[in-house]
């Protein structure tokens, strides 16, 4: 059997000698290796993350006491939310996705490269340059966009949205929606065509396929995107009437917004239900539970995901309201197939609590928390009460957060050592999950009551006799909390770059079972020296534990020593 | 192959069922139809159409192909993977001037007449950057 594991001294193509700066950047922003516009990917939409936590911060400031003033005007307070909410929906957690199926998609099945190796290039200047562009309303005089990254119709027309901000705001995000949808081709073209032999599509790790069903989604749902957004540049710079409230344009907007933005959610979520799925079985020493239930339920998921999307729209009063209250609670079930089939993972699995399997459960219970209010929220009588209350926001913080922060710093610790070939720190890294937890559930689980009892999303202050003060005060104060846990996170980076030592093994945690175990830390250029045989959905647990290994593994193996 | 193909064959069949069944609920509760939604997802129809047929023409020519083999060995695999740039400085160049070209229509005019011509070379340069004339590949 091939097998190498004393790679490290032979990896890729290696420069001579020392670079210097100037050469260091022209190899970064002129690179094609899927790994390093990977690695662009990730440090530009964690960048985006700290910028829009930040604007979350400024929220949480000027909420936390009746009547303040900590942002000058309202209308800067408009500006925040709108692009707290653009940056980490677009800016952070969608080029994470990609970050993330850029470095470990091709390892995972086996290719040298992806498909389109400068289209991926192209698709990340996109981002890049587009996001540039979106959110430089902020350098403008009349300032950033205001109209809720909704954007509803007539709200972000010339006459209620006047300023150039706005039309930044426009353009920016179809250019980097562009750069997504070339990102999503490429990574189903690379999924379809590059696997190694004998990586059938049943054996691709979850992760993998969650790429390909987030890609396919990505190519439904980011098109309409980019129509709506030109129609709006075109209302907003070139007088068209698309949107005008006499044609029905605020329905039309709505219905177009939902249909990309639905599914976006699910763009954001899948990825993140992946990388879970990678880490439970090796901290769980199991194989995966119901491996092709998981992934007939992320298909599932994905599918249902594109016929609900008015159920943000309920409100209006003129879509189809039994409809979307059924296909919306339908995806309730494959959600909870999911679920279940992480927890049969774990389930008399020698459990060990490893910084990647700590944030993992982070994950899970956050999600189910934001999974059960949603159930809650499909149901049209209980969304008339809730709709646009602090009820939605704790909803999808509980959702998205759950899911792209906790499963992005499991992420993070888990792949560490391929990406950078060092391990980061397990105490710093708990120490932060506990932080990040506790100031993650003070800061949102009050805003279920905020809501309830009646406070409105996006009002920039309220009054004393509303009687929302101290839970405010409550969620101010988690939201610090929140903040801190980035300190240990970044002083981790440092001082694991600085004096953690070289992982040398290829599989640092023992018991990694996708490909990126079976090469070296940090991979090489082209990812593999050898590939060992595939012969079960776990190819490198079979080729560093042969007596363990799966049924045709060992029937492959001693087929060979014949 | 084929998983793909059976994959795409239930979505398509799932989205042409839901968009009857929205479009006739419609009807049946309002009258009339309703046509956003139901265009957006008859749609999404005929691009699950496009995208079946053409993994299912594909399959049909290409045959069985290694890593669609249970049994297949990493050398059964085709040797030569095909080109793979080593790095190039288009993609950058297309980004930025593309950002040019869509900023300025927020901008105004005058950036336009800088932005496009630019990222038209791009275009070009990075269309050709590998080309060695036709049929010489």
């Amino acid at each position: 059997m091939a097998t190498l594991t004393d790679s490290r001294t032979s990896g890729g193509y290696q420069f001579p000698g020392k670079k210097s700066k100037g050469e260091i950047i022209v190899d970064w922003i002129t690179t094609t290796d899927h790994k390093k516009i990977g690695y662009l990917y990730l440090i530009t939409s964690f960048i985006y993350f700290l910028i829009g936590g930040v604007m979350a911060l400024v929220i949480r400031a000027q909420l936390t006491l009746p009547g303040l003033d900590i942002v000058q005007t309202k209308e800067q307070y408009n500006q925040l939310f709108t692009m707290h909410g653009t940056i980490m929906l677009l800016m952070f957690a969608t080029p994470l996705f990609a970050g993330f199926a850029n470095v470990l998609m091709p390892v995972q099945i086996g290719a040298p490269d992806v498909a389109f190796p400068r289209l991926n290039a192209i698709a990340f200047w996109f981002f890049f340059f587009g996001s540039l562009v979106a959110v430089s309303g902020f350098f403008t005089p009349q300032g950033a966009a205001s109209f809720g990254w909704f954007a509803y119709a007539p709200l972000s027309n010339t006459t209620f949205s006047p300023g150039i901000g706005g039309d930044l705001w426009v353009f920016g995000l179809a250019l980097s929606g562009f750069g997504t949808i070339m990102g999503g081709v490429n990574f189903i073209t690379t999924i379809l065509t590059m696997r190694a032999p004998g990586m059938t599509m049943f054996r691709m790790p979850i992760f993998t396929w969650n790429t390909l069903v987030t890609s396919i989604l990505v190519i439904m749902a980011f098109p309409p995107l980019a129509a709506a957004l030109f129609a709006l540049g075109a209302d907003r710079r070139f007088g068209a009437h698309i949107f005008d409230p006499v044609n029905g344009g605020p329905m039309l907007w709505q219905h177009l917004f939902w249909f990309f933005g639905h599914p976006e959610v699910y763009i954001i979520a899948l990825p993140f239900f992946g990388i879970v799925s990678e880490i439970f079985p090796v901290f769980s020493r199991k194989p995966v539970f119901g491996y092709k239930t998981l992934i007939f339920a992320t298909i599932a998921i994905a599918a249902l995901s594109m016929t609900v999307w008015a159920h943000h729209m309920y409100v209006t009063g003129s879509v189809l309201l039994p409809f979307f209250a059924f296909t919306t609670m339908l995806i309730a079930v494959p959600t909870g197939v999911k679920i279940f089939n992480w927890i049969g993972t774990m389930w008399r699995g020698s459990i060990t609590f490893e910084t990647p399997m700590l944030y993992s459960l982070g994950f899970l219970t956050t999600f189910i928390f934001g999974g059960l209010t949603g159930v809650i929220l499909a149901s049209p009588p209980l969304t008339f009460h809730l709709s646009d209350s602090y009820f939605v926001v704790a909803h999808f913080h509980y959702v998205v957060f759950g899911t792209v922060v906790f499963a992005m710093f499991a992420g993070f610790f888990f792949w560490w050592p391929k990406f950078t070939g060092k391990m980061l720190d397990e105490r710093l890294g708990k120490i932060q999950f506990w932080l990040l937890f506790f100031g993650f559930h003070i800061t949102f689980l009050i805003q279920h009551w905020l809501g309830v009892i009646g406070m409105p999303r996006r009002y920039a202050t309220y009054l004393p006799e509303d009687g929302f003060t101290w839970m405010n005060t409550v969620s101010s104060a988690g939201s610090i909390l929140l903040a801190l846990s980035m300190i240990p996170f970044l002083w981790n980076l440092y001082v694991t770059a600085r004096r953690a030592p070289t992982v040398t093994l290829d599989d640092p945690w023992g018991y990694g079972r996708s490909l990126e175990w079976a090469t070296s830390s940090p991979f090489p250029r082209h990812n593999f020296h050898s590939i060992p045989r595939i012969r079960s959905e776990s190819p490198a647990f079979d080729l560093h534990h042969p007596e363990h290994a799966s049924a045709e593994a060992k029937a492959a193996a001693s087929e060979d020593r014949k | 192959m084929k998983a793909n193909v059976s994959m795409w064959f239930i979505m398509t069949a799932f989205f042409a069922l839901i968009t009857g069944v929205y479009a006739v609920w419609w009807f049946l509760t309002y009258g009339g139809w309703e046509p956003i939604g139901t265009s957006a997802l008859a749609m999404l129809t005929f691009m699950s159409i496009f995208l079946t047929f053409y993994l299912w023409k594909t399959d049909r020519t290409q045959g069985v192909v290694p890593e669609d083999r249970l049994d297949a060995n990493i050398e059964d695999g085709e040797s030569e993977l095909g080109f793979f740039a080593p790095w190039s400085w288009w993609p950058f160049f297309v980004g930025a001037a593309s950002a040019l070209a869509f900023a300025s229509l927020a901008v105004g005019w005058w950036l336009t007449f800088i932005a496009v011509p630019l990222a038209l070379i791009g275009v070009v340069g990075f269309v050709f950057e590998h080309h060695r004339g036709s049929f010489a590949h």
